[in-house]
């Protein structure tokens, strides 16, 4: 039991971590939460089930048509996240760079992109209604349809451990490091860096700051779309807006973290998704006000984040 | 007339409602302290009002559920909110923007999740049938709560703006250590609005109870806290016309464009009564790129009263410290 908690808990804490990487890197670069992210984490899932040439349901005007094609599953994984990604590209011209531009009150980028966020929920909700989708397993490949469970031998008793679990562990794994690479071992993540940390003064070094902009925001909805895809294969698309239950938790994986600090959104996703794991059956209706109580809890006590350090306000 | 009434007398009071929640969201806005807790009072609210109508007051056979019980119903409302929100508030008002908004939204979901899961709250069922004080048969009778209530928050708010309450949270709003310089409380003022905004949500959220007949854990979530935002700012952050002009038209929209389209078969009716959200979602998005200040402004109301009283120098609105440019 133990040991399935933990496989369990490190799953969905990849899930978490990765969803919470995308709102941590507009959020390290603009300093603005972007409550859009959750709405580009649904549109991941639904695009990779549409490339992978599945149907659509009765309902919206797209009911009963798919591609005339299918694409393997992990190009299609790919695809979608692709396409999430020039979402981000499109949201952070509509709704972040007008307002930045005019130099606006954070608030206001916060409502506008809001307002993006309502705008895809329901673009989705109009075009493939707001149905429940399930990625058929044959989909995945054949050896996630014979090898549903894996069983582990732990101290003489069998373990299972769902298939599709490992895989959504090890696929936020490499996320995880190709993004630390890129952040720490490129060019691109060095000048990421150097926005992050004074945007002026980086654009005065003559860094481009608004192509890295759109890169953050391309990064940013590439890996929430893999995000969403990953929940979809686990337990289903649950209609247009399945992401904003995610989005909620992605926001206190990054306060747990520390805003705006990329080792810190991995260590909270994998934290809260453990402590979800491991709330007591008995208790199991409060599994979802787990997250929020830590959050609340680590606000009051350390509201910089577990690795985060303090930020002196200056007068 | 009468014909429009009964279709859209229901729209009517839910507009009046909005108006009032975003005024709740504004309160703690005055002070600068973005709190999203507003739809967290207003499910507590609600759940009080269903709770004691359902389980607390009997009513004999045939009786109409009495008018008086529904304001003892507020009343109690009101305190719990009141006690709640001094408790909340006190911790949680040491923290400021985005990390407060947080911790509110913190406080909402932890309410909803402990609303699904007590017996009292009725589980992720709620509480059903709720008693009709006027009738079941209008919703526009409802006016009877709406309109006094919403009269007496513009007359309180209009108070509000004019007294030395509201003068201390405009000032720690302006500038927080100035404004304890000149000898303002300022923990005391900002659980001052944070209360006030929570009674007035809780307050909503009682009568609502009666009016949807219905209240259950989808009452009060984080993408309500959101849209009562989206009224204070579009609306108009500055004035407390703002969320109320902002209020009635947000809630408005969406029918509007649903009426626009009527009975029509061609794509764009239809896109109209079905993606009236979508429209919904991008007005709200570039709303914000054209009124940064809202609809509403204080300048509005000053250019009038400024040539009133023969003045021609328009005066310098204080800009904000969070305008500011970055140094």
């Amino acid at each position: 039991m133990f040991i399935q908690n933990l496989l369990n808990g490190l799953a969905i804490g990849g899930v978490y971590a990765i969803f919470a990487l995308g709102y941590t890197l507009v959020f390290s670069i603009l300093g603005i939460i972007n409550f859009a992210h959750g709405a580009v984490f649904t549109l991941g899932a639904y695009f990779t089930y549409t490339l992978t040439g599945s149907q659509f349901g009765f309902n919206g005007i797209l009911a009963r048509s798919q591609l005339p094609f299918g694409l393997p599953f992990v190009l299609a994984m790919l695809g979608g996240a692709a396409l999430a990604g020039l979402v981000g590209v499109l949201l952070e011209r509509i709704a972040f760079r007008p307002l930045r531009a005019r130099k606006a009150d954070p608030l206001l980028t916060l409502v506008s992109s809001l307002g993006m966020a309502i705008a895809i929920v329901n673009i989705i909700q109009y075009l493939v209604g707001a149905e429940i989708y399930s990625f058929p397993a044959a989909r995945l490949g054949r050896f996630f349809v014979e090898n549903p469970a894996v069983i582990l031998q732990v101290s003489g008793r069998p373990v299972p451990i769902r298939t599709v679990q490992i895989l959504i562990f090890v696929v936020s794994m490499v996320i995880v490091a190709l993004l630390t690479y890129l952040m720490n071992g490129t060019k691109v993540g060095k000048a990421l860096r150097a926005v992050a940390e004074d945007g002026t003064t980086a654009s005065l070094l003559g860094i481009d700051t608004d192509r890295l902009i759109l890169i953050t925001f391309f990064l940013s909805g590439f890996i929430g779309g893999i995000a969403g895809t990953l929940v979809g294969i686990s337990v289903g698309i649950n209609g247009p807006y399945f992401g904003i239950a995610f989005g909620l938790k992605g926001l206190a994986v990054i306060v747990l973290g520390g805003l705006g600090d990329i080792p810190g959104a991995i260590v909270g996703g994998i934290v809260i998704g453990l402590a979800e794991a491991f709330v007591p059956a008995d208790y199991v209706g409060y599994k979802d006000a787990v997250a929020f109580a830590i959050l609340f809890i680590v606000l009051l006590v350390r509201p910089q984040g577990i690795l985060g350090r303090a930020v002196v306000q200056k007068v | 007339m009468a014909d429009f009434l009964s279709t859209y007398g229901f729209l009517i009071i839910q507009m009046m409602f909005a108006a009032m929640l975003g005024l709740s969201l504004y309160l703690p806005l005055m002070t600068g302290q973005l709190s999203l807790a507003s739809p967290g009072f207003y499910a507590l609210g609600g759940y009080v009002a269903a709770i004691m109508s359902t389980q607390v007051f009997t009513l004999e056979e045939g009786q109409a559920f009495p008018i008086a019980y529904v304001l003892i119903e507020m009343g109690v409302a009101a305190a719990l909110c009141a006690v709640v929100a001094v408790i909340v508030g006190i911790a949680a008002l040491r923290l400021r923007g985005i990390y407060l908004a947080l911790a509110t939204i913190a406080f909402v979901e932890i309410l909803r999740v402990t609303s699904l899961n007590l017996d009292i709250t009725g589980g992720a069922t709620g509480i059903f049938g709720i008693p009709q004080p006027l009738g079941a048969s209008q919703k526009l009778e409802y006016l009877v709560f709406a309109g006094p209530m919403l009269l007496l928050c513009i007359f309180f708010m209009y108070r509000l703006e004019r007294t030395r309450v509201g003068r201390a949270f405009s000032a720690i709003r302006e500038d927080e250590l100035a404004a304890a310089a000149m000898g303002i409380n300022v923990t005391f003022h900002k659980v001052l609005a944070f209360t006030m905004g929570a009674v007035l949500a809780g307050l909503v959220g009682a009568v609502s109870a009666h009016f949807l007949n219905t209240w259950n854990a989808r009452q009060g979530t984080f993408d309500a806290a959101i849209l009562y935002l989206a009224f204070v700012i579009v609306g108009g952050s500055r004035t407390f016309a703002g969320p109320i002009l902002g209020g009635l038209l947000l809630t408005a929209l969406p029918e509007a464009l649903r009426a626009i389209a009527g009975n029509a078969d061609d794509a764009f009716s239809v896109f109209l009564r079905d993606g009236r959200l979508i429209i919904f979602g991008v007005l709200i998005a570039v709303g914000t790129l054209f009124f940064p200040q809202g609809l509403i402004t204080p300048d509005i109301f000053n250019r009038g009263r400024k040539k009133k009283r023969g003045l021609t120098q328009p005066v310098e609105p204080v800009q904000s410290v969070r305008e500011a440019p970055n140094p």
